[in-house]
This record gives C-alpha cells, sequence and structure tokens, in this order.
C-alpha cells in the first residue's frame, strides 16, 4: 500500500497547485490546446508586427480563448456522453428486468395463437 | 474514506455527487484562468519601465472589467443553481430512515414496514480489530439497498448535530425538535464513511456514521435478521 501510495503522490501534478490536470476530464487537452494557441497567436503577432511585449500579451489572451473555449467544447460533449451513459445503464437494467413482458423496451412480438376452424 | 493527507474529495458513490464534482472540476478551471490572468497582469506590471501620471479614465476597461466578471457569475451561477434543486428532489423514496443524533451516538430507525432500530456507536480505539478504521467504524452500521432511493429524517435528541457522508455528497443538520429530510441514491455496493459536522460537545468527534449498501435481496435478509433480533 506505501508504494501505491508513492505512486499516487508521483503521478498526481496540479497546475499552480490547484489545477489537477491528469484526474479532472477535458483539464489536460484543454491546457495543451491553449499553450499551443498561446504559442501559435504569440509567434504570429510578433511575425506580423516585431513588437516583442505586446507579443506576450496577445499569446497569453490566445491562452485563456483557446483553453475556455476547448474546456466548455470538451465538457458539453462530455455530459451528452454521461447523460447517454446513464440512458444505456437504465436500459440494460430494464432488459434484463422486463425481457419477454409486456414492458420490454424491445417489444419482442409475441407468436399468434391459430385460429380455429372456419 | 479519505486517505491520509487527501486534500481533494472522495470518489462519488450517488448521482448527486457525481454532479458536484462535475461542477467543481468547472469551477475549478474557471479560478485557475483567473489566478493566472491575476500573476500575469502582476509580472506585467512589476517588469514595465511605461508609467503615466496623468491617467483619469478609460472607458475600454472599465466596461471590460465590468462585463467580465459579470459574465463569469453567470458562468458559475447557472450549473449551481441546476444542482441546487436536483439536490432538492425526493423522487418517491423505496425506504425511510430516520437517524437521532444523541451525545455522542446515532441512532437508526426502521419504521416503513416493520419497527426495529439499533444505536451506532463508534468503536474505542482499543477494542479495534484488524483493518477497522481508527475514530470512524461503529459497531451497528446503517444498511440500506443500492440503486433505491432512500430519504432519511434526520432530528436530535439533545443538542445539534449534523449527519454527513461526503462520497454521497450529503450534509443535513439534526436539530432538536426539528425533522430535516434529505434522500440520495447509492449507485454502488459499499460502505460509506461519514462525521459529525455540527460541535455537539466533549466527544463530538468521536459519533461517527457508516452507511453500508448492499443489494436488495440482501438487504430484506437483513432487516428479517434485525426484526428477529430486536422481537423479544
Amino acid at each position: 500500500s506505501r508504494s501505491k501510495e508513492e505512486s499516487e503522490k508521483e503521478e498526481g501534478f496540479k497546475l499552480l497547485g490547484i489545477l489537477d490536470v491528469q484526474r479532472i476530464p477535458c483539464a489536460r487537452n484543454a491546457i495543451l490546446h491553449g499553450a499551443g494557441g498561446s504559442l501559435t497567436t504569440g509567434m504570429l503577432y510578433f511575425l506580423a508586427t516585431s513588437r516583442v511585449r505586446r507579443s506576450f500579451d496577445v499569446g497569453f489572451a490566445g491562452f485563456m480563448l483557446t483553453t475556455l473555449g476547448s474546456w466548455f467544447y470538451c465538457r458539453i460533449n462530455n455530459a451528452k456522453l454521461r447523460v447517454q451513459q446513464r440512458f444505456i445503464q437504465e436500459g440494460i437494467k430494464n432488459k434484463i428486468v422486463y425481457e419477454g413482458s409486456v414492458l420490454d423496451p424491445i417489444n419482442k412480438p409475441k407468436a399468434e395463437n391459430p385460429s380455429g376452424p372456419s | 474514506m479519505a486517505h491520509p493527507s487527501q486534500l481533494g474529495f472522495q470518489d462519488a458513490a450517488s448521482p448527486v455527487m457525481e454532479e458536484l464534482l462535475h461542477f467543481h472540476d468547472h469551477t475549478l478551471m474557471i479560478v485557475f484562468l483567473i489566478s493566472t490572468l491575476v500573476l500575469y497582469i502582476i509580472m506585467a506590471m512589476v517588469t514595465t519601465k511605461l508609467t503615466n501620471k496623468f491617467i483619469l479614465d478609460s472607458q475600454e476597461i472599465e466596461i471590460i472589467w465590468t462585463l467580465l466578471p459579470a459574465l463569469i457569475l453567470i458562468l458559475i451561477a447557472l450549473p449551481s443553481l441546476r444542482i441546487l434543486y436536483l439536490m432538492d428532489e425526493v423522487n418517491d423514496p423505496h425506504l425511510t430512515v430516520k437517524a437521532l443524533g444523541h451525545q455522542w451516538y446515532w441512532s437508526y430507525e426502521y419504521t416503513d414496514y416493520n419497527n426495529f432500530g439499533f444505536d451506532s456507536y463508534m468503536v474505542p480505539t482499543q477494542d479495534l480489530t484488524p483493518g477497522q478504521f481508527r475514530l470512524l467504524d461503529v459497531d451497528h452500521r446503517m444498511v440500506i439497498p443500492t440503486e433505491s432511493p432512500v430519504r432519511v429524517l434526520i432530528t436530535a435528541d439533545d443538542v445539534l448535530h449534523s449527519w454527513a457522508v461526503p462520497s454521497l455528497g450529503i450534509k443535513m443538520d439534526a436539530v432538536p425538535g426539528r425533522l430535516n429530510q434529505t434522500a440520495f441514491i447509492v449507485s454502488r455496493p459499499g460502505i460509506y464513511y461519514g462525521q459529525c459536522s455540527e460541535i455537539c460537545g466533549a466527544n463530538h468527534s468521536f459519533m461517527p456514521i457508516v452507511v453500508e449498501a448492499i443489494p436488495l435481496k440482501h438487504f430484506e435478509n437483513w432487516s428479517t435478521l434485525m426484526l428477529e433480533n430486536s422481537s423479544p
């Protein structure tokens, strides 16, 4: 258990001491996209204007916007996925419980009784 | 239960706690970005050589630093209110349990079908058996069925207590003369620990709460056994 605790401590990494990018869904992707966006916008602005200080400001603004955009996009998709997951779980449970009955979600048709002689 | 030196939340064992964890992640990302922005502004201000002694106002930046915080607050408030109302829903519970706070133990009453109840005292440190947790384990756990909506009615016999189980996302004050209600669904079988969360005297730290969630069939067996044990 000690080695497990030690490995957990080694794996945990928190940006600014608060954001656990490895455990929070979408956090790692958002930060990486932000870093990429920041580099891109900063470099492009510098190549266009040769203003160093302002390029850093533009790069930072790019970081904020890209991180936010990537974060919200990923979280919305994640939320939709979780809703689907819950529906599927309910469906599987209902299938097992109600299979063959009137409430069967698949609604298997029953074999018709043979009609009597006309 | 929490592990030593744990700072974050425990793993969620109920749908409400899952939602709370997701909301916390969302808010934490916003807080992280605000902190990064403030840090960057401080660095920029400390390292600049530019000064302007004659600036009086600036409409553009004042509009930005009025609208931006308002937008951030709306982004936090909307999911927060959604979860607040979600936590208030009580959807036709299958079972009602009464939790009574005393100095210094909890007692639980199952009065839905047959009347039985029991006290739940902390296991003293000197009586712990191997595998039990110090200051957390109790002699009789509150047993409930998994994946069934459960309503807990909480009150106290003497002074204020508070019934809290972090992994289920529940905390409700136990007030003498008042009946507070909370509801939850436990998603998976397991044992979930909590501690009294309102100062109530000398042994406030020594009246833990343990919820044991088991499949319905086992719960029925358990309640039959409890009834047999409690009947004269």
